[in-house]
C-alpha cells in the first residue's frame, strides 16, 4: 500500500519534470550526497566516511558496542554535522530564492542581494548585536538566536518592500528603476551599518568583516533548531510557484491571462524571500553569489523552464556552497577564509565560460 | 456569451468607455474597429478582467464577470495581448505549453498555427511575426480541450505584425476557432479582411458604439466616413461578395489642417 503510494508519487514527479529534466534532478541530488560526505570526513582531522557511518548508526541505538574515536565523534557531532546542515540549508534557500526572485523580477540581474534583502537583514542582525550586547544579551545565548532571524527577517522583508514601493512608483515594469532603488536602499543600509560598526567594539568589529562576507563557523544546533524549520518550509514554499513564474516570465498581464492571481503570487515571494534570505543572513552574514549565480548556470546549460531551474537552483546553491565552504576551510587551515569570497572565487571563472558557450548555443533550448 | 451592458470607465478624469453595449456569442466572431484612442483596447482589457469597470454590466456565460478568480476566468477565456516581451530563453514549445499543459492540446495548436517545426528553437530568437504565431498557439490551447461551457478568445490586433498570407492564416484559425463553438472578439484594423471574415463588427468612437451589427450590412460609406473622420469609397466585390473600402487621400478631413481638394 505505501509502495503503491510512493511509486504515485515518483510517477507524479517524473511526469511533472520532463524525462530529461528528472535525470538532472537525480544526478544533482546524488552529487550533493557524495559532496556533503566528503565534506564531512575532511578538514583539519580526517574522519573516514565508514567511521562517519559507524559513528551515525550509533547515534541511532545501533553498533553501540563498536569502538570509534570520541574525538572524531565530538568533531563530527558537534562542528561538522551543524555546520554542514547549515551550509546546506542556506544553499537551498539561497538558490531557490535566487531562482524566484529573477522569475518574479524577469531580470536575470536580480538576486537576494540587490534588492535589499540581504543588505537589509544585515543591517538588522549588526544592529541587534551592538544594541544586544549594550542590553548585555550574549550573542551565542538561545533568546538571541530566536530573536536574530527575527529581526533579520523583518528588516529584509522592510527593505524589500521599500524597494518594491520605490520601483513601482515609476511604472510596474521599470526594472531599472527596481535595481536602482536596490542599489540606493542597499547603500543606505551599507551607512547605517557603518554607523552601527562606528560604535562597535574590536571584537565586535572582526565578527562584522566576517559577517558581511559570510561565515559558516557559528553553526550550533540550537540556532539550527530555530533557523531550519523557517529556512525548509520557506524554501518548500518557493518551489510550489514554478508554473506561475513560468507565466509571470512573458509578463505580469499575460500571467493574469492564464490563471495567476499575480499580486498574490509577487506578495508570497518577496515575503518568503525575505524570510528564507533573512534566516541566513541572521545564521551566517551575506553570502552572495550564490542565488544570482546558481539559477543562471542551470540557465545556460539545460533550460529556462522553471519546473527545472528552481529544483535545480534548490540543490545547486547547497553544492555550490558546500564545495565553496570546503575548499575556505582546508586552503590555509587552521585558518578559514570567508565564505563569500570562496563562492565568487569557484563560481565565477565557471559562469563566465558557461555565458561564453551559450552563445553558440543560443539558438535551439530545451 | 459574454455580455456587457452600459459599462463605462474613466481614468484621471478621462472617460475612456461610455456606456459601451456588447456581446460576443460562442462559435461566433466579433470584432471591434475604430480609430486610435476609440476606447477599443480598454474595452478589451475589462471584457478580460485585467482592468476595473466604474459603472455597467459584464457577464460571462450567465455570471458577473468580477465572481471569477483568475484561475476560474483563465478557463473561459484567453487573451492575445499586441506584443509579449519574454526575458528568459524558452523554446517555442515550452511557450505553448504555459497555456496548456496537454501534451495532445499543445501538439494540436502548435501544428495548427506551424510553429511545429520550430519547437525547440529560442523563443527570443524568432521575427515578432513568427512569436505572434507562437503566442497564437498558446491562447488557442489555453481554451482549445472541449468543455460544456462555452470557451472564448480575446485578441488585440492579432495580424498588426504579420504579412498578408500570414493574417490569411490567422483569419482562417479564427473561423476554425469558432467551429469548435469558441467565440472569438478580436480588435482589427485592416476593415477589408473584418467584413469577410467577422460575423459581427462593433464600430467604436470616443468610447461609444457607433454602429454595430452584421458587417456586410453596417460597411456603409457613411458609417466608415463618421467614424474614423476620413473620406472612403466602398465598392463591392463580386468575387467574396463582400464590400470593400478604398480610402480617398485626396479628401482627408483633418481637425488639424483641413486639405483643400484640387479638381483635375
Amino acid at each position: 500500500m505505501i509502495w503503491k503510494g510512493v511509486k504515485q508519487n515518483v510517477t507524479m514527479f517524473t511526469s511533472f519534470l520532463k524525462q530529461k529534466d528528472a535525470v538532472v534532478i537525480t544526478g544533482l541530488a546524488v552529487a550533493l550526497v557524495v559532496v556533503f560526505l566528503f565534506s564531512l570526513s575532511i578538514g583539519q582531522m580526517f574522519i573516514p566516511v565508514k567511521e562517519i557511518g559507524v559513528i551515525f548508526l550509533k547515534k541511532l541505538g545501533l553498533f553501540t558496542s563498536v569502538e570509534t574515536d570520541s574525538v572524531h565523534e565530538t568533531v563530527l557531532w558537534s562542528i561538522r554535522l551543524p555546520r554542514l546542515v547549515m551550509t546546506t540549508l542556506i544553499g537551498v534557500a539561497l538558490g531557490v530564492s535566487g531562482a524566484a526572485l529573477q522569475g518574479l523580477f524577469r531580470n536575470p540581474l536580480v538576486e537576494p542581494g540587490l534588492i535589499g534583502v540581504s543588505s537589509g537583514a544585515s543591517l538588522a542582525v549588526v544592529s541587534v548585536i551592538v544594541f544586544g550586547a549594550w542590553l548585555g544579551l550574549d550573542q551565542h545565548s538561545l533568546g538571541m538566536s530566536v530573536i536574530m532571524p527575527l529581526f533579520a527577517f523583518g528588516g529584509g522583508l522592510l527593505a524589500t518592500l521599500f524597494v518594491m514601493q520605490i520601483g513601482r512608483s515609476m511604472g510596474p515594469s521599470s526594472i531599472a528603476m527596481l535595481i536602482l532603488a536596490g542599489v540606493a536602499v542597499n547603500a543606505l543600509c551599507g551607512a547605517a551599518m557603518g554607523l552601527a560598526i562606528f560604535n562597535a567594539s574590536e571584537n565586535q568589529l572582526h565578527m562584522f568583516m566576517f559577517w558581511t562576507l559570510g561565515d559558516l563557523g557559528g553553526a550550533n544546533w540550537s540556532a539550527l533548531a530555530v533557523a531550519s524549520p523557517v529556512l525548509l518550509v520557506g524554501s518548500i514554499f518557493l518551489l510550489r510557484y514554478s508554473n506561475a513564474l513560468n507565466a509571470i516570465a512573458l509578463g505580469e498581464s499575460e500571467a493574469f491571462h492564464m490563471g495567476v492571481d499575480v499580486n498574490r503570487v509577487k506578495k508570497s515571494i518577496v515575503f518568503l524571500s525575505a524570510l528564507t534570505v533573512g534566516t541566513s543572513v541572521s545564521m551566517a552574514g551575506a553570502i552572495g553569489f550564490v542565488g544570482l549565480v546558481v539559477p543562471h548556470l542551470v540557465r545556460v546549460t539545460l533550460h529556462s523552464d522553471n519546473k527545472l531551474v528552481m529544483p535545480a537552483s534548490a540543490i545547486g546553491g547547497p553544492l555550490l556552497l558546500i564545495l565553496a565552504d570546503m575548499v575556505a576551510r582546508t586552503m590555509y587551515a587552521p585558518t578559514e577564509l570567508p565564505i563569500g569570497v570562496m563562492t565568487a572565487l569557484i563560481g565565477t571563472p565557471f559562469f563566465i565560460f558557461l555565458l561564453i558557450r551559450s552563445r553558440r548555443k543560443n539558438e535551439m533550448v530545451g | 456569451m459574454i455580455a456587457a451592458k452600459q459599462l463605462s470607465i474613466t481614468r484621471n478624469g478621462r472617460r475612456l468607455l461610455n456606456g459601451v453595449n456588447l456581446e460576443v456569442h460562442p462559435g461566433k466572431f466579433t470584432a471591434i474597429a475604430g480609430p486610435n484612442g476609440a476606447g477599443k483596447t480598454s474595452l478589451l482589457k475589462a471584457i478580460s478582467g485585467e482592468s476595473t469597470y466604474d459603472e455597467g454590466e459584464l457577464t460571462i456565460n450567465g455570471t458577473p464577470a468580477n465572481k471569477y478568480n483568475p484561475s476560474s476566468l483563465s478557463k473561459v477565456r484567453s487573451v492575445l495581448p499586441q506584443s509579449s516581451h519574454m526575458q528568459f530563453p524558452f523554446s517555442v514549445e515550452q511557450v505553448v505549453r504555459l497555456g496548456n499543459n496537454s501534451h495532445t492540446t499543445v501538439a494540436e495548436a502548435m501544428e495548427l498555427t506551424g510553429v511545429t517545426e520550430w519547437r525547440r528553437r529560442n523563443y527570443l530568437t524568432l521575427s515578432g511575426g513568427e512569436q505572434q504565431r507562437v503566442q497564437l498557439a498558446r491562447v488557442l490551447a489555453q481554451v482549445w480541450e472541449i468543455r460544456n461551457y462555452p470557451r472564448y478568445v480575446l485578441l488585440d490586433e492579432p495580424t498588426s505584425s504579420l504579412d498578408l498570407a500570414q493574417q490569411q492564416l490567422i483569419f482562417s484559425l479564427v473561423k476554425h476557432a469558432c467551429e469548435r463553438n469558441i467565440g472569438v472578439l478580436a480588435i482589427v484594423h485592416d476593415l477589408n479582411q473584418v467584413v469577410q471574415f467577422a460575423d459581427n463588427l462593433y464600430f467604436l468612437k470616443d468610447g461609444g458604439v457607433v454602429a454595430n451589427g452584421n458587417p456586410k450590412e453596417i460597411f456603409t460609406k457613411k458609417i466608415i466616413e463618421e467614424t474614423f473622420c476620413c473620406k472612403v469609397n466602398v465598392y463591392h466585390d463580386p468575387c467574396t461578395d463582400c464590400p470593400y473600402i478604398v480610402p480617398d487621400k485626396n479628401l482627408i478631413q483633418s481637425p488639424l489642417k483641413p486639405v483643400k481638394t484640387v479638381n483635375a
